[in-house]
């Protein structure tokens, strides 16, 4: 059933079997209800901060953001370590990695279509808490100065709406699963993400104080924070979202895409539960080791550590957003190569390991 | 075809394997030097009792486990060569299945690792799941599938590429009698039709029943080898059946026998087997299905340039 000979109709299978195996990863993966529910507690906690802020210095927005992007990190982190752990790790020992490399699989083939995998499910995490983070920082308290109001205003519609969303995903997947005996998981997982990206395009429909587009002049402006060019003519639709946090996370996938490949290089060895911890302390040591290993020679064990160890920093620039700063897309494109270039060397000890590896 | 002529599929010789602990100690030495052939077109089982290195062999065929020392050629080639691989259907012992998958995505899963088209994928899947009489559950994750029901979904899935070689780790564990009779068939239908099989069974008579050829393991090294008729024959004694004798002829014969040999002639009526017995009674009462083997019945060889 090898259908033809040459190099092409063999790369052709390779990607067919890429793209089977990364599927079925990435439903193996959502599908688990530790998925959801990560994915439900980041968008949760992020949209939650603006309503429990007590302490007000003006920086409500950049607190929700902050917090929205730790949520993503460290959610992300857990989320992407650990699906990578189950996914490799557990089907080694449950016998489907044996299934699959009984047909005509290359290793290497497997291992990095179960990372290509995770890291749709880290994209796709990063996608919800990424809307939702846009949708916090909105929603928070931002002083305006308007034609009808000035002062600090919460968004409350906004937060509402986000709300209202993860409610609504929620039940559609219970119905999906009740009725069209569709996989719960699937459905809450695609359905919380899908509606905060919903919910911040509808959020370009009305302004902070709640008028609805169209608005002409400074009745449109609720302090959206631009640069007020529209403040001459009508406005139709303004979603007033604070997109200079995109750069910022773009980082914050980068540094899930590196644990991605790391937890999935661990895992050809390592239990779920030894990935997690391992890649726990590489997290630790690689936002310490900026300050901990940096002018060591490259020769001693502190040298070689900082070689070896992610340097994590380079993906946490959210104090760059602070104060209406951006976050150059050169530096993005220089810390994605750099995370490129992590993954492939992650990858690469993991394909080697894995090679040897006995399947049981 | 003549014994001669066949070409061998499976060879190993001096093959080992010693597995090793964290620390790269020697735990176990699985298989100890086992050489091994199996013919093209051939049913060959390889029997033994639990920890024997049944599975053990199998895994190294197929490249899943690294030998210790030795030769492995499948299909003439190195155990992890994908060309080869392409060639081979593979039934684990246990039928190792995505839990959340159901049987038609199983299906199409494993027919888009041999890079199957999806309408030939789609097609495949329906008859396999006709096959093995799946068809109303193919839509039912297989989480939730009994143990028979999972084997026939890993029975599908090792078929799914109409394969030249079928390797099949006790294909019978876990189906009901009427289950296994089916398979066995299934088995003889492949065999007929050119496929070479290699399957392991603790179930004996499944072996003697469709196996042309058997090995016996004992603790990683081979007892015996040989065709079954030769391994089971028993020279010194004969066996005459005769149908409808009545009492009185049966016991003048057996005092001719006995008066011209010397020697004591056991008389004997026999019975069919359970197996038999049973599958008539279910017969009977119109519960007995076969699997839909119209389209494998004398499939050909996978052909690896077609």
């Amino acid at each position: 059933m090898f259908p033809h000979d040459g190099q092409s109709v063999a790369r052709g299978l390779a990607l067919k079997q890429v793209t089977a195996i990364a599927r079925t990863t990435l439903v193996e993966a959502i599908q688990q209800p530790i998925a959801f529910l990560i994915l439900l507690s980041a968008v949760v906690t992020t949209l939650l901060v603006p309503v429990f802020q007590f302490h007000r210095f003006g920086e409500d927005g950049r607190l929700a953001r902050d917090s929205g992007l730790s949520c993503m990190l460290v959610f992300g982190l857990v989320l992407a370590a650990g699906a990578a752990g189950r996914t490799v790790s557990g089907e080694i020992a449950r016998g489907t990695a044996s299934a699959a490399l009984g047909k005509p699989v290359r290793r290497v083939t497997f291992l990095l279509a179960k990372a290509l995998g995770v890291l749709a499910v880290s994209a796709f995490f990063w996608l919800g808490v990424l809307s939702a983070t846009l949708l916090a920082e909105r929603g928070s308290a931002h002083f305006i100065t308007h034609k009808d109001y000035s002062g600090y205003v919460t968004d409350v519609i906004t937060l509402a709406l986000s709300a209202a969303g993860v409610a609504a995903a929620l039940l559609v997947a219970a119905a999906r699963h009740y009725f069209g005996r569709r996989r719960f998981g699937v459905s809450a997982f695609v359905g919380v993400a899908l509606s905060q990206m919903l919910v911040a395009l509808v959020t370009g429909f009305y302004n902070r104080l709640g008028q609805l587009y169209p608005l002409h002049g400074e009745a449109a402006c609720a302090g959206c924070g631009a640069d007020h060019a529209h403040a001459a003519g009508w406005v139709f639709y303004h979603p007033e979202l604070n997109l200079r946090v995109i750069p910022a996370a773009l980082l914050v996938l980068c540094a899930l895409a590196v644990f991605t490949a790391l937890a999935t290089a661990l895992a050809t060895r390592l239990s779920t539960g030894s990935t997690l911890a391992v890649c726990a302390g590489v997290l630790l040591l690689g936002l310490a080791g900026d300050s901990l290993l940096t002018g060591a020679p490259f020769w001693s064990g502190r040298g070689l550590a900082a070689g070896l160890l992610p340097d994590l920093q380079n993906f946490w620039l959210c104090d760059a957003v602070a104060r209406g700063g951006r976050i150059a897309w050169r530096y993005v494109g220089e810390a994605a190569l750099y995370a490129l270039t992590c993954c492939a060397f992650f990858l690469g000890a993991g394909c080697l390991a894995f090679r040897e590896r006995d399947l049981g | 075809m003549p014994e001669s002529k066949r070409q061998p599929v499976i060879e190993t010789r001096g093959l080992r394997k010693v597995f090793r602990d964290f620390w790269r100690r020697p735990t176990v030495e699985a298989v100890k030097g086992l050489d091994l052939t199996v013919n093209d077109g051939e049913v060959f089982g390889l029997l033994g009792p639990n920890g024997s290195g049944k599975s053990t062999t199998i895994k190294m065929l197929l490249g899943l486990l690294r030998p210790s020392a030795g030769v492995v050629r499948v299909l003439d080639a190195a155990p992890d060569d994908t060309r080869a691989k392409a060639r081979i259907g593979y039934l684990p012992e246990v039928s190792h299945l995505h839990p959340f998958l159901t049987p038609r995505e199983t299906l199409m899963y494993y027919a888009s690792l041999f890079g199957m088209p999806r309408k030939e994928a789609v097609r495949r899947t329906h008859e396999l799941l006709v096959m093995v009489d799946l068809e109303h559950a193919a839509d039912r994750a297989v989480g939730g599938f009994s143990k028979g029901m999972a084997r026939r979904v890993g029975l599908a899935q090792a078929l799914v590429n109409a394969p030249g070689l079928l390797i099949l780790d006790e294909p019978t564990s876990g189906l009901d009698p009427i289950g296994s009779r089916e398979v066995k068939d299934l088995v003889c239908a492949l065999a007929q039709g050119g496929v070479t099989v290699l399957m392991t069974s603790h179930l004996l008579a499944d072996v003697e029943d469709v196996c042309d050829r058997v090995a016996i393991l004992e603790r990683g090294v081979l007892r015996a080898e040989g065709k079954i008729a030769e391994l089971l024959r028993q020279p010194d004694a004969v066996r005459f059946e005769v149908e409808g004798l009545d009492e009185p002829d049966a016991a003048a014969v057996r005092a001719e026998l006995e008066a011209r040999t010397g020697r004591r002639v056991r008389q004997e009526y026999p019975a069919m087997s359970l197996e038999r017995y049973f599958l008539q009674v279910v017969a009977r009462d119109g519960q007995q299905r076969a699997f839909a083997m119209a389209p494998f019945l004398g499939a050909a060889p996978a052909d690896t340039n077609s």
